[in-house]
């Protein structure tokens, strides 16, 4: 037996223990299986870790280094998080499904080999939809069936990568991997793209997300995309096509958060936003630029946790998500409205809070590598994340125009979990050097507290909440409505079913009339085969018989013709 | 117990177990109380002889010799150790699930279901350990005639028409075709032996190799390579134990089985590869995956959408045997294994749905799940071993099958492998997610209202606990067997793998 | 409506116009104040763009502006009813 423990089973023997339980004990010990993780996992080091043979490949299914550990930390504090939040308002399958989902999670930045990695990638995507089923609405069962046909197609995209990759370049190591290594580098790349939402794949995250539970949507928010961060990360640093894919997504997703009428897939559009100042510092590939990636990584799980927490609080208490339903929460929900603003700062980027010290580094990263343009783009961005995440959520929440719904405030277990997030932003954001810098994958000597850097930040999110203020009280903002907006689902969702009905009425057409041509010939050949002149019941029941011979004449043809031409 | 004894009492064990049910029709405990005994001693019979196989024996025995180069008799190789392991570990659980089923359902002729039941195992070792195509030919034969009062169980019209095709199709492949290109091989080669390596390098070539192989392939109509493939949906009329001895045990893969035996023993795969006559075989098994999985989309009958999944699926096997490649021949060899205990989940538990609440359909099956959250869980698995996900044994026979495509560098064939898997999630999935967080329907057009309509009574054997409605523990147990079989293999594969390694050498 | 309900209730911190009046003057006075920093204040300058004075503060007002025009624009083209999707509503 190997010696350092593999965390993901202790999550995944965890799920099968709190499965059997039910009640305060199920509860408990759901909460308690991270705690007991994160024991084993504090005392692993970089070199850890085992290797197998398995269907004759050396395998290392367990690998530790400072990026993994990184991930590893920080899934379990979410997990933690997810599942004190869940003490009220989750069930079994949920949290279930989120330990499971949490496991594979850490089952995939333990990864050492490309086959490991498909198996807790292909778990990610199972384990996760019960998230979204969880929600047990129609509409929330149909997007949770085109979430996991996405997430399956990612999971399909990495085995033909892996097979090619393997096949051409005999390594199954999950390393290093780079894009010129031909079509099963390019493959794995794309597949790590769908769950990162990249541009055009990204609608998986917007349709789903908001559908799932609250407790689900937290848990969602933590994982899958991060797993997709940290490969990226690990296989591709340095790309260059990902800074441009990183800044097209940190621009494209504020005009649909502007619009979006549902507070949490304005959430989700905001996500993929910051998702894109990691991929933009990944594809940068200096060292300032991973660490920065990291970094705004595990702030992002902190700070969108938090966002997501309190937007489920009100979903938990009001029933209603819809931006145009809500409004004056802060009489009945202060303490929630309280950490849903330092989540709107932490994702701002303001000084002292936590997103201020990851973002920073990105966008410097950028600068030190001379990409003017990207870097207008990341500005661009800053300022509409706080106009969308930081102004929108909480206004159109908490303030606005009174709903006049009267709601309790949000249960205990969630506020505490929601302090424990907000505690780590101001934490994180007021400390970083004793805090996440300590364990990044490279040494920092980055100092983001200048007075320039706060000087500047500042005057881009004030002016950001001036043009707010101007565009609200100039009546120029659009105001909240009930409604859809069209995205990159409509392809899947309206053209091809409409498409696909098409050909199957076409196909359903024309096997009919082959179907009967076929018959008055082989009526024809079993008269003269059989001799047979009964009524036509009889004749028919012959078919399988003589579409047999027919087929067999036809095949045999079709074969001789194509190997004398 | 050598090899040898192990390999000629496998085939006498299912035989007189036939017997002694017939004889002990009239008291039905002790007539399933044989049936289950002679699946447990047939299993350790056949699991006697695996280390043997992995040390690189090959036990053999001959029967009577017909004439010089034709003979009847039996010998052990990796496949059909593989076969045979399937065919009698999953024989043990069809028998417990049948048992559950034939009383909860309240069936009659029990004893000749039985009886025929152990004939068609019998049947499924002797093509398992069949040493020359004569033996094979043979045993496959028994196997449609030991199956065709199964079938047609019912006697209804509808299963009677079921029954012709299953016949008609059946045997008019096999010999129109197979017993041909038996012959005709036998002619050419003065042989019928199975051999490592084949025995038509330097006898057959040009076009020859290529009908013959067309003869081999659509006269193995068992595979369902479209277009034979109707006589498997149609047979769906048949009792659920009946479909799963159909679909995952003993017809179809032995099939598939014949198949791949007379690719690798018969062509040898670094022959037939270098002929390129399997180019259209290539072809043929992937568009059979992809058609039958866009079928199984459009059929709202949960065992007609099996029925066409297993048509997709077994073109896995066929398409890892015409890839003829190591990695092609392995990965089908292994998804005989894996798809036997997916597939069978699969339909115990249609089975189990249908014998606790009368229920047949896709669209009916809203809200199952909470009254069958066994079941359906175990249907989950089984769907998600069908697809190919981890951690259950389908990944890595995909994952083979894939990689032979890519060695062999079909591009189209790879793609579509992928497709297929999209496809599965998309007709396997609705089940699961209709029936665990679906509310059931309100009302229906026979004004049964919200809850699960008893409209023939409760079941007799229902199984109740609290606000569940499991099938009789006789099926559910089975069911969390090969379920849990699906989790095993994934683990197991590796074992698996290195059996049946000797297969792809040149 | 919702007034209706608010008749009992005591007075919140934003139901008095005064406070909110507070609020936004606070927001002026700061966006003022920061942007004549930039006039002082000699800000460490990596990109030439950044030499403008008051740079960051135009490009987050007129970014924001420019954003939520074009977002409002969007909505003329991607906008559809809330149940375009599900039209039959639910299943």
């Amino acid at each position: 037996m190997p010696d350092a423990l593999h965390p993901a089973f202790l999550f995944f023997a965890g799920a099968l223990l709190v499965a059997l339980l039910r009640g305060k004990a199920q509860a408990l010990v759901a909460l308690l299986v991270p705690v007991v993780s994160a024991v084993f996992v504090i005392g692993l080091g970089a070199g850890d870790g085992w290797t197998v043979s398995f269907l004759g490949y050396e395998l290392q299914p367990f690998r530790v280094d400072r990026l993994s550990l990184l991930f590893g930390y920080l899934f379990h504090i979410a997990a933690f998080i997810g599942l004190l939040y869940a003490w009220k308002a989750g069930d079994t399958l949920q949290r279930v499904s989120g330990l499971l989902y949490a496991g594979s999670a850490l089952g995939a930045v333990f990864a050492g080999d490309l086959i490991t990695l498909f198996v807790f990638w292909e778990l990610l995507a199972v384990t996760s939809t019960f998230l979204v089923w969880g929600r047990r609405t129609p509409r929330s069962v149909r997007s949770g069936q085109r979430y996991i046909l996405i997430q399956i197609l990612s999971g399909l995209t990495l085995l033909a990568g892996t097979i090619i990759y393997f096949v051409d370049t005999g390594s199954l190591e999950f390393s290093f991997i780079g894009l010129e290594s031909g079509l099963g580098a390019k493959l794995i790349f794309l597949a790590f793209g769908i769950k990162c939402a990249w541009p055009f794949l990204h609608n998986w995250l917007t349709d789903s997300y908001p559908e799932a539970t609250p407790v689900g949507t937290v848990f969602l928010s933590a994982f899958t995309t991060k797993v997709a961060v940290y490969a990226l990360a690990r296989a591709y640093p340095g790309t260059e096509l990902l800074v441009y894919i990183g800044a097209a997504m940190t621009a494209f997703p504020i005009f649909f958060a502007v619009i979006e009428n549902d507070l949490r897939r304005v959430l989700a559009y905001s996500m993929i936003n910051q998702i894109g100042f990691m991929v933009v510092g990944i594809g940068i590939g200096s060292e300032l630029g991973i660490n920065g990636a990291v970094a705004h990584a595990f702030n992002d799980v902190l700070f969108k946790g938090l966002l997501f927490m309190s937007m489920g609080a009100v979903l938990f208490r009001t029933g209603t998500m819809n931006g145009s339903n809500l409004g004056g929460l802060y009489k009945s929900m202060p303490i929630t409205t309280v950490f849903c603003m330092v989540g709107a700062a932490s994702i701002s980027a303001f000084p002292l809070f936590s997103g201020f010290v990851s973002k920073s580094m990105v966008v410097t990263a950028v600068l030190h590598e001379h990409h003017n343009v990207v870097w207008f783009i990341l500005l661009f961005a800053s300022a509409g994340v706080f106009h969308h995440a930081g102004i929108k959520i909480p206004f159109f929440a908490f303030f606005a125009h009174d709903s006049g719904k009267r709601v309790k405030e949000a249960p205990k277990s969630m506020l505490i979990a929601m302090a424990i997030s907000a505690f780590a932003c101001v934490f994180i954001g007021t400390f970083p050097s004793i805090s996440l810098y300590r364990i990044l994958p490279f040494a920092v000597d980055y100092v983001p507290y200048t007075a320039t850097h706060v000087l500047t930040q500042c005057q881009i999110l004030f002016f950001s909440a001036l043009a707010f203020t101007w565009l609200k009280l100039s009546g120029l903002y659009p105001p909240e409505l009930r409604s859809v907006n069209l995205d990159v689902d409509w392809s899947y969702r309206k053209l091809l079913p409409a498409v696909s009905r098409g050909v199957y009425a076409m196909a359903k057409t024309s096997r009919a009339a082959i179907d009967a041509g076929g018959l008055a010939i082989l009526r024809k050949l079993g008269q003269a085969y059989y001799g047979l002149n009964g009524p036509a019941s009889r004749l028919a029941r012959t078919w399988p018989t003589g579409s047999i011979a027919l087929w067999a004449a036809v095949l045999l043809g079709v074969y001789l013709v194509m190997f004398y031409t | 117990m050598t090899s040898e004894f192990a390999l000629i009492a496998a085939p006498i064990i299912p035989l007189a177990a036939a017997l002694l049910v017939s004889l002990s029709g009239k008291i039905p405990n002790l007539r399933d109380s044989f049936s289950v005994l002679a699946g447990i001693i047939l299993f350790g019979t056949v699991v006697s002889i695996v280390p043997d196989i992995m040390a690189g024996g090959r036990p053999a025995f001959t029967v009577v010799e017909v004439m010089p180069g034709l003979a009847l008799g039996f010998l052990v190789e990796p496949l059909g150790m593989l076969f045979a392991l399937v065919a009698s570990g999953l024989w043990i659980v069809t028998t417990i699930y049948a048992i559950g089923y034939m009383r909860g359902h309240e069936e009659s002729n029990q004893t000749r279901f039985f009886a025929s039941f152990a004939v068609a195992i019998f049947a499924s070792i002797g093509v398992a350990f069949a040493s020359n195509l004569l033996t094979l030919f043979m045993f496959y034969e028994l196997l449609t005639l030991s199956t065709y009062p199964l079938v047609t169980h019912q006697r209804t019209d509808e299963a009677m028409r079921a029954g012709r095709v299953y016949l008609g199709i059946l045997f008019t492949t096999s010999i129109c075709f197979l017993l041909f290109a038996v012959i005709w091989t036998w002619v050419i080669t003065g042989t019928t032996d199975f051999t490592p390596g084949g025995i038509l390098a330097g006898k057959a070539e040009g076009a020859t190799v290529g009908v013959l192989l067309a003869l081999f392939a659509f006269g193995t109509g068992k595979a369902a390579l479209m277009p034979f493939h109707r006589w498997l949906p149609a047979a769906m009329v048949a009792p659920t134990p009946v479909s799963a001895l159909l679909h995952a045990v003993a017809v179809v893969k032995a099939g598939v089985f014949t198949i791949m035996k007379i690719v690798v023993y018969i062509f040898g795969i670094s022959f037939l590869a270098s002929t390129g006559s399997n180019q259209w075989l290539i072809w043929v098994a992937s568009a059979t995956i992809v058609l039958a999985s866009l079928v199984a989309l459009t059929k709202d009958n949960l065992k007609a959408r099996l029925a066409y999944s297993t048509v997709s699926q077994l073109s896995y096997i066929v398409l890892g045997a015409a890839l003829a490649n190591q990695a092609g021949v392995v990965g089908g060899s292994m998804h005989i294994a894996m798809h036997a205990f997916g597939k069978i989940t699969l339909f115990f538990c249609a089975g189990a749905i249908y014998v606790a609440h009368h229920k047949t359909k896709v669209s009916e099956m809203n809200g199952i799940g909470r009254q069958m959250p066994i079941t359906l869980f175990a249907f989950l698995i089984g769907s998600l071993s069908v697809i190919g996900l981890p951690p259950f044994g389908g990944s890595w026979s995909k994952w083979f099958i894939t990689m032979g495509a890519y060695e062999a560098e079909q591009m189209i064939p790879f793609a579509i492998l992928m497709v297929s898997s999209l496809l599965n999630v998309a007709y396997l999935l609705p089940i699961v997610f209709r029936g665990f967080f679906l509310a059931p329907k309100e009302t229906s057009d026979d004004g049964h209202v919200g809850h699960v309509s008893d409209h023939d009574g409760p079941s007799p054997g229902i199984w109740k606990i609290g606000a569940l409605r499991e099938a009789p523990l006789f099926c559910v147990l089975p069911i969390c067997m090969t379920a849990f079989g699906c989790l095993v293999l994934f683990f197991y594969a590796s074992e698996m793998h290195k059996m049946l390694l000797p297969l792809g050498a040149p | 409506m919702a007034d209706s309900l608010q008749k009992d209730e005591k007075k919140y911190l934003f139901d008095n116009p005064k406070n909110v009046k507070r609020v936004l003057y606070g927001l002026y006075t700061i966006c003022a104040g920061l942007f004549l920093i930039d006039f002082v204040f000699h800000r460490h300058v990596e990109h030439t763009a950044e030499r403008i004075y008051g740079f960051y503060g135009i490009y987050g007002f007129v970014a924001c502006v420019v954003l939520v025009l074009l977002a409002k624009e969007m909505r003329k083209i991607l906008m559809r009813k809330e149940n375009y999707y599900d039209p039959e509503g639910e299943e």
